[in-house]
């Protein structure tokens, strides 16, 4: 991961005034566990190229786009290339069989094969759309409507406090580790060091992180217990968060497409749009 | 949420009695300490991920269902933020990870006093956590390498077997007993280093 998937879980929450912020969270939640559901059923690249261009212009909608590519390209890409260079090519996938492009090299026949492109276009592409459906849902969610949303879905509110936490601490950690991270270097920590020094390194930086996380668990816990976060009494939220016309309209369209996806399912199984290619089992 | 010191004497604040709290709170403290340990290895560029040694390090000091917790939660956060919804399961991972760290720790295993059992604890976690990573990349990555600094081991594999879960295992099996041999290690120092006030187990009745 790099510096600029930490942003993003840095910012969070972008606000926006766009069609799909003023969708309540439990339908765009529900948006991204359906689409990533049926991403993983078919094995049909058509249908996860559509998925994806839906998921992308709802994030061109809510102007997340910038935040959804970065991070696309941070985590699939590298993905998909390893993917097409190895079980694309010509290291032995053995569904491969059609070549789309090959030479001889030495005797040696080097190219992509249709099977292991398609194979591996598959799979990072469902990666991509459910990567970019969960960014939809999270970023264009307000922290306080998601802890009122778990407490809704009948969650234990330990566990929506957990989630929430993990959330603020995040930034608040990485901000630290650099602190940290440019004391020791005041002190003499070399990141260009030899690789067994470099690991050495982990430990400077990770004691006095640790310690300051755990002294910190102390003082939240007192803070926690002085707004009555064990009392045996029933919690409130702070927003309340209700289903709008928009919602259900959303809804609709889900359950009208997964109703046209179960019939392809039913009458074209789950290879329904590409012709030519089988069905391949990971490892099979 | 304070206990007193019993006793004779002025009266003292000693560190707060209500463990419970204390352990649902290091739970999200966890979850980001796996988090952050990816801007650490990103700065000194470490061709590894522990991204489970806090899961090992709660487990050692707050107990099992605290680590196996903290592990969980932060796969989850991972799945519905950066990377997808099929990632969860890497949860499991986590749980495995807190269980037989939790095992190795009651047999007195996870101890820098005893370097020898510590590696040797290291790599059987690593070893051993093949099985559900490999089960995991068949359901969620179909196999494919999504590892630069193995795809080379992968390929290689994959050319003389023709097998991709072959080559997904022994890849697997070179990146995994690094990672976890050096992130039990971690947890362990880590551990030893941490000052008895801030104890996160009840005391033994």
């Amino acid at each position: 991961m790099s510096s600029t998937a930490f942003a993003i879980l840095k910012s969070g929450y972008v606000a926006r005034d766009t069609f799909v912020h003023r969708l309540d969270g439990r339908t765009k939640f529900l948006f991204f566990l359906w689409i990533s559901v049926f991403n993983y059923i078919f094995y049909d690249l058509y249908v996860t190229m559509v998925s994806f261009t839906v998921v992308m212009f709802l994030a061109f909608v809510a102007r997340i786009q910038k935040f959804v590519m970065t991070v696309l390209v941070i985590i699939v890409l590298p993905i998909i290339l390893l993917g097409m260079g190895i079980i694309g090519g010509p290291f032995g996938f053995s569904q491969n069989r059609t070549a789309i492009a090959a030479v001889e090299v030495f005797g040696f026949t080097v190219g992509l094969y249709l099977e292991g492109t398609v194979y591996v276009s598959v799979w990072t592409s469902r990666l991509a759309v459910t990567i970019t459906a969960a960014l939809l849902a999270y970023v264009t969610t307000h922290p306080s409507d998601l802890a009122a949303i778990m407490l809704k879905s009948r969650l234990p509110y330990k566990f929506a406090y957990a989630f929430l936490a993990t959330i603020q601490l995040i930034p608040i950690l990485t901000n630290e580790i650099t602190t940290i991270y440019q004391a020791q270097v005041s002190r003499g920590l070399n990141v260009q060091a030899k690789l067994i020094d470099r690991f050495k390194s982990i430990i400077v930086l990770m004691i006095p992180l640790t310690l300051g996380a755990i002294n910190q668990t102390q003082i939240r816990a007192i803070a926690l217990e002085s707004r009555g976060f064990s009392a045996p009494v029933k919690k409130v939220m702070l927003r309340d968060p209700k289903l709008r016309a928009s919602d259900y309209a959303v809804m609709t369209i889900i359950g009208i497409m997964t109703c046209i996806f179960i019939y392809l399912i039913w009458t074209r199984g789950l290879v329904p749009f590409m012709v030519g290619i089988q069905y391949v089992r990971p490892g099979g | 949420m304070t206990s007193q010191a019993k006793g004779s004497g002025a009266t003292t604040v000693e560190r707060p009695s209500g463990f419970a709290i204390l352990q649902i709170v290091l739970i999200p403290v966890i979850a980001a300490l796996n988090y952050v340990t990816g801007v650490i290895v990103n700065i000194l560029k470490l061709p590894i991920f522990l991204d489970t040694w806090a899961t090992m390090f709660g487990t050692v000091v707050a107990g099992l269902w605290v680590g196996a917790a903290g592990g969980f939660l932060y796969n989850i956060i991972m799945a519905f933020t950066l990377w997808g919804l099929p990632a969860w399961v890497w949860g499991f991972i986590n749980i495995y990870i807190a269980l037989i760290t939790w095992v190795f720790w009651r047999i007195g295993w996870v101890t820098v006093k005893s370097p020898v059992k510590l590696v040797a604890a290291g790599i059987i976690v690593g070893v051993t956590n093949v099985i559900p990573v490999t089960l995991i990349s068949w359901g969620v990555f179909g196999l494919m390498p999504t590892y630069a600094g193995t795809a080379w081991i992968y390929a290689a594999v994959l050319a003389s077997t023709g097998d991709t879960l072959s080559a997904s295992v022994v890849s697997s099996i070179i990146a995994e007993i690094p990672d976890k041999l050096i992130s039990l290690v971690l947890a362990a120092v880590v551990a030893s280093r941490m000052p008895a006030r801030f104890t996160l187990r009840p005391p033994k009745a």
